[in-house]
C-alpha cells in the first residue's frame, strides 16, 4: 500500500526546479504530534515545585522508617526494669546517668522503668499500622462500592436506606460499642472501625460517580456503546485521582487521632499492645509531676498526624489537574 | 412540606428503633453476662445456689430473663386453697420440702404440676449442697426455677413502652389513699405563689415555678431510660444525670404541716421535688412536719447537675466558637492571601490534623502553669468553682472555631467570585456592603445548617474535654460504663444521643428551609418557594 501512494506524486516535477523529492513518509503522517504528557509526572512536577514538599516528604520517610525499623531493631519490653524500683520515672538526665548515654534512655523513664523512646516508636508502629490498615479496607470496600452504587438503581434501594441510619449514628459511638462487644485489641479495633466506616466513604463516592456520570462526555460516550464498566474505568476513576487523594489525607491521620482517643479513653487497643494513645493515657496524671513521660507521646502523635494531613493534602492539590498548568 | 417532615419524623423513629435494636442485641447477647457481677459485693458475699439465685433475680431486675420461683408458686396454690394461714398446712409444708431431696422430687405432683405449666421455659434444679455429716452448707439451699429467656422483641417492646411516664392521678397504688386530684394550689415555696399540685400522682408539684433556670418546671412527663447496674448502683439514669451535685444549699424554711405557723428551719429539703411514700411506716419526725404521705425529697445543692455542667460548658463553647470562628472566617476571606490568612490557614491545619487530645493538654498546661487556672474541677476552690469552667470551654471552643473558620473561610471565597458579586461591584456598591449584605448572608447558608446540632449535642457531653478537666458531666457515662459492663446505661446513651443527632438534623433542614427561600426540603415541590 506504501509503495502504491509513493508512485502518486511525480518525482520528475519537483527536480527541475532544483529541489530534491523527499518522498512521503506514511507512518508520520498518521501522527499526532502533541507534547508528551504523563499525568503522574505532571503531578510530580507540580509537587516538587514547592520545596515544602521535599522537607515533608523527608519527615515523612523519617517517622515510617523509624516507627518500622526502630522496633525490629530495639525490640521494646515494656517489663525490663520492672524490678528495679529505682529505674522508675526517672527524667532522661537522671535515666542517661543510671543507664549510660545511650539513644534508648534519651527521653527518660517510665513508671515501670521503661524506656519512653522504644515505647514512643513501638506505639507509632501501631498507630501507623492500624491507620494504613484501616483507611486501606475503608477506601477500598468504600470506593469499589460507591462506583457501583453511582450506576445501580437496585444498589441505591438497599444501601440508601442503611445509610440514613447508619449515618444517625455517630461514629465513636459504634466504635465504642463494637468494641465493647468484641472486646479490645488490635484486630477487633480494625473491625470496630471498618464495619461502618466504608459506608461513609462509599455515600461521598457514590455522589462523585453520580455527578461525573451525567456529565457531557460520559454521556456521549454511553451513546457510542462503551460499556458501563469501561465508562467507570477510563472515564470516571481516573477523574476523581484527586478526589480519592484527598479523601486518603484526611482519613489517614484521622485513625491515628482516632486510635489515640479510643486507647486514652481505654476502650481501644488492649493492656499489652504499646500505643501512642495509651501511653499519654498512662501519663496524663504525671502530666505535671513527670512530663518527660506525657509531653514526647503527644507531640509525636501530633507531628505524625500534621505531616501526613499537610503531605495529603498538597498532594491532593498536586493531583487536581487544574493546576498542571 | 408537613407531610415530608412527618415521613421523616416517622422514618428517624424507626431508624431509633433499629440502632437501639441492634445495640440491645449485641450488649445483651454477645457479652458474657457474669461480668456483672464482677464488682458487685452483694454477689461476692453469697455462695452456691444463693449465689446463683441472687443472678437469676439481677437478670431479671436488668431485662435478660424472666423467671418464676417453686416457692412462689407453692405461695399462689396454697393461698388459693387455704388463704392466709397456708404456711402451716401440713400438704403445703410435704410439697416445700419436696425439692429437698434430689433423688425423689421429681415424683411429688405440685413439682410435675410446676414444670407442666411452665413447658416452654428451662427448668433449673439446684440440688441442695450439704456436707457429708448431712448439714446444710451456707448458701446450698434447694431452687427449683423456671426461666424464660427475653427476646430482644420483648425487651425492645417493654423498653419503648415504659420510656415515658405520664403523671396520672391513680399513680399510686395505695388504698389508703382516698382523695385524689390534681388542681391549683397555693405553693408557699415558689415566688409565683401557686403551684399544680396532685394527689394521688407520683410527685406532688407538678408544674411550679422557682428561682432556677429555666424558672418554670414540671413533673408530668418523665423519661425512664432504666436503672444503672455497675456504675450508679441501683439508681435511675433520668436521676443520675439529673440530680445537682455539689455542696447541700441551706436556707430557712417551712415544713408543709409548718406553714402559717413562726416554725423556720435551716433546711436545705427541696420541698418541690416530694414524692409519694408507699412504705407502710411514715417516721415520726416526718408526720410531724409534712401534713401527708409525700415525704420522700431530694436536697438543694449548690452545684449543677451531670447534664448542667455538660450543657452550660458546652453551650458557652458554642456561643464563642460561632461567634469567633464566623468572625475570623470573614477576616481571612477579605484578607485572602496576606498574612492573617496564613496565619489562620496554619491554625486550621494544626487543629484539624493534630489530635484533640494533644491542644486540650496543651490548653490545660498553658492554662494551669501560666494563667495558675484550677485544672480538675474537684480541687477547685468551693468559692472560685466558676473559675473550672473556663478551661474545658477554652478546649472545647478550640476545634469548633477551626472548623467554622475553615468552612466560613470556603464559602465567602466562592461566593466572592460568583457574578452577582461582579455586579454589585460593578454597581458601584462599597466593598462593605457586599461583604456584609450580600456574601456574608449568602455565605451564611451553609453555616446556619449545623447550629441546632450544635447546641443539642451540648447535652451529651464532651467526652475528652470532660475527662481531662475531672468535670463532673454526663461525657463520661457512656464510656465509663462500658468499662464497667453497665449494659442499661450504654443502651441509654445509645438512644440519648442517636435521638439528638437525627433531632438536630432535622431542625438544621428546617433551619435552612427557612433562612433560604431556594432550598424545598420535600423534592415534589419542584423548588422554590410556593
Amino acid at each position: 500500500m506504501n509503495d502504491e501512494k509513493n508512485n502518486v506524486i511525480n518525482p520528475t516535477n519537483g527536480a527541475d526546479l532544483g529541489f530534491e523529492v523527499v518522498g512521503n513518509d506514511a507512518i508520520s503522517s498518521e501522527k499526532i504530534i502533541a507534547p508528551r504528557y504523563s499525568y503522574w509526572k505532571s503531578v510530580f512536577r507540580v509537587f516538587f515545585k514547592k520545596k515544602m514538599n521535599i522537607v515533608l516528604i523527608a519527615l515523612f520517610v523519617v517517622l515510617v522508617l523509624s516507627a518500622v525499623f526502630i522496633p525490629l531493631i530495639c525490640p521494646y519490653e515494656p517489663q525490663e526494669n520492672v524490678t528495679n524500683a529505682t529505674a522508675y520515672n526517672l527524667s532522661p538526665a537522671k535515666a542517661m546517668e543510671q543507664f549510660g548515654h545511650s539513644f534508648k534512655w534519651m527521653l527518660g523513664t517510665g513508671p515501670q522503668g521503661n524506656s519512653i523512646m522504644y515505647n514512643i516508636f513501638a506505639g507509632a508502629r501501631t498507630s501507623l499500622l492500624l491507620a494504613v490498615v484501616c483507611a486501606a479496607i475503608n477506601m477500598t470496600i468504600g470506593i469499589v462500592l460507591g462506583a457501583v452504587w453511582g450506576f445501580s438503581k437496585k444498589l441505591d434501594a438497599i444501601l440508601i436506606p442503611i445509610y440514613n441510619i447508619v449515618a444517625n449514628v455517630p461514629f465513636i459511638l459504634v466504635v465504642a460499642v463494637l468494641i465493647y462487644v468484641l472486646g479490645s485489641g488490635f484486630w477487633n479495633m480494625v473491625i470496630a472501625m471498618t464495619i461502618t466506616g466504608w459506608l461513609g466513604v462509599a455515600y461521598f463516592f457514590r455522589t462523585q460517580v453520580m455527578i461525573i456520570r451525567d456529565r457531557e462526555y460520559s454521556l456521549a460516550s454511553k451513546c457510542l456503546g462503551t460499556p458501563i464498566r469501561r465508562i467507570v474505568s477510563k472515564n470516571i476513576l481516573p477523574f476523581l485521582t484527586s478526589v480519592i487523594v484527598t479523601l486518603l489525607a484526611t482519613e489517614v491521620p484521622s485513625y491515628i487521632s482516632l486510635e489515640t482517643y479510643m486507647s486514652f479513653i481505654g476502650i481501644g487497643l488492649s493492656a499489652e499492645v504499646p500505643s501512642l494513645g495509651r501511653m499519654i493515657s498512662a501519663a496524663q496524671t504525671a502530666f505535671l509531676t513527670y512530663p518527660w513521660e506525657f509531653w514526647p507521646p503527644v507531640i509525636y502523635a501530633a507531628m505524625l498526624t500534621i505531616i501526613l494531613y499537610l503531605l495529603g493534602q498538597n498532594l491532593a492539590d498536586a493531583t487536581d489537574p487544574k493546576t498542571h498548568m | 412540606m408537613g407531610k415530608y417532615l412527618l415521613k421523616r419524623i416517622l422514618f428517624s423513629i424507626f431508624s431509633l428503633i433499629v440502632v437501639v435494636g441492634i445495640v440491645m442485641l449485641l450488649v445483651y447477647s454477645l457479652i458474657k453476662r457474669n461480668v456483672i457481677f464482677e464488682t458487685d459485693d452483694m454477689w461476692t458475699k453469697k455462695a452456691l445456689n444463693d449465689q446463683k439465685m441472687y443472678e437469676y433475680t439481677m437478670f431479671q431486675k436488668y431485662g435478660y430473663l424472666t423467671y418464676v420461683d417453686y416457692a412462689s408458686f407453692l405461695k399462689e396454690k396454697y393461698t388459693a386453697k387455704y388463704g392466709e394461714g397456708y404456711e402451716s398446712q401440713p400438704d403445703y409444708i410435704a410439697d416445700r420440702d419436696a425439692i429437698k431431696n434430689p433423688d425423689t422430687y421429681e415424683s411429688n405432683a405440685s413439682v410435675q404440676e410446676f414444670k407442666e405449666k411452665y413447658k416452654g421455659d428451662d427448668i433449673v434444679y439446684m440440688a441442695p449442697v450439704n456436707y457429708s455429716n448431712g448439714g446444710m452448707k451456707p448458701g446450698g439451699r434447694a431452687y427449683l426455677i423456671a426461666s424464660h429467656e427475653k427476646s430482644v422483641f420483648s425487651r425492645l417492646w417493654s423498653y419503648f413502652t415504659s420510656l415515658v411516664t405520664v403523671e396520672t392521678k391513680n399513680m399510686v397504688k395505695d388504698e389508703r389513699l382516698t382523695d385524689r386530684y390534681i388542681r391549683f394550689e397555693k405553693d408557699p415555696y415558689s415566688w409565683a405563689g401557686f403551684a399544680l399540685v396532685g394527689s394521688g400522682t407520683q410527685h406532688k408539684y407538678l408544674l411550679y415555678f422557682d428561682e432556677r433556670f429555666p424558672f418554670i418546671h414540671q413533673n408530668f412527663l418523665h423519661l425512664n431510660f432504666g436503672t444503672s447496674y455497675t456504675t450508679y448502683r441501683g439508681q435511675e439514669i433520668t436521676s443520675v444525670i439529673s440530680e445537682k451535685t455539689g455542696d447541700l444549699k441551706k436556707t430557712l424554711q417551712q415544713f408543709p404541716a409548718k406553714v402559717g405557723t413562726d416554725e423556720w428551719e435551716e433546711t436545705a429539703i427541696d420541698f418541690h421535688s416530694l414524692q409519694y411514700n408507699s412504705s407502710d411506716t411514715v417516721n415520726p419526725a416526718d408526720q410531724e412536719n409534712f401534713n401527708d404521705r409525700y415525704t420522700v425529697y431530694n436536697y438543694k445543692k449548690t452545684g449543677l447537675s451531670m447534664l448542667g455542667n455538660s450543657f452550660v460548658i458546652g453551650l458557652i463553647s458554642v456561643f464563642i466558637s460561632y461567634l469567633l470562628g464566623v468572625a475570623i472566617g470573614i477576616l481571612m476571606a477579605r484578607k485572602k492571601d496576606k498574612l492573617v490568612d496564613k496565619l489562620g490557614k496554619a491554625y486550621i491545619v494544626f487543629i484539624s490534623a493534630v489530635p484533640s487530645l494533644a491542644y486540650i493538654f496543651i490548653v490545660a498546661f498553658i492554662g494551669t502553669s501560666v494563667f495558675k487556672l484550677p485544672y480538675k474541677f474537684a480541687t477547685a476552690p468551693a468559692d472560685a468553682k466558676i473559675l473550672a469552667y473556663i478551661l474545658p470551654t477554652i478546649s472545647l471552643s478550640l476545634g469548633s472555631i477551626g472548623s467554622l473558620m475553615k468552612w466560613t473561610r470556603r464559602y465567602m471565597i466562592d461566593q466572592m467570585n460568583s457574578d452577582y458579586v461582579k455586579f454589585a461591584r460593578a454597581e458601584g456598591m462599597s466593598e462593605k456592603e457586599i461583604y456584609n449584605k450580600h456574601i456574608a448572608r449568602n455565605a451564611f447558608i451553609y453555616l446556619v445548617h449545623g447550629i441546632p446540632g450544635s447546641i443539642l449535642f451540648c447535652l451529651t457531653g464532651a467526652l475528652m474535654t470532660e475527662r481531662v478537666y475531672g468535670v463532673p458531666g454526663v461525657g463520661g457515662l457512656l464510656i465509663n460504663s462500658i468499662n464497667s459492663h453497665d449494659n442499661a446505661v450504654i443502651v441509654a446513651m445509645v438512644l440519648i444521643i442517636t435521638t439528638i443527632a437525627i433531632t438536630g438534623q432535622i431542625l438544621g433542614d428546617l433551619l435552612l428551609a427557612k433562612y433560604d427561600p431556594r432550598i424545598s426540603l420535600s423534592s415534589d415541590s419542584g423548588g422554590g418557594r410556593k
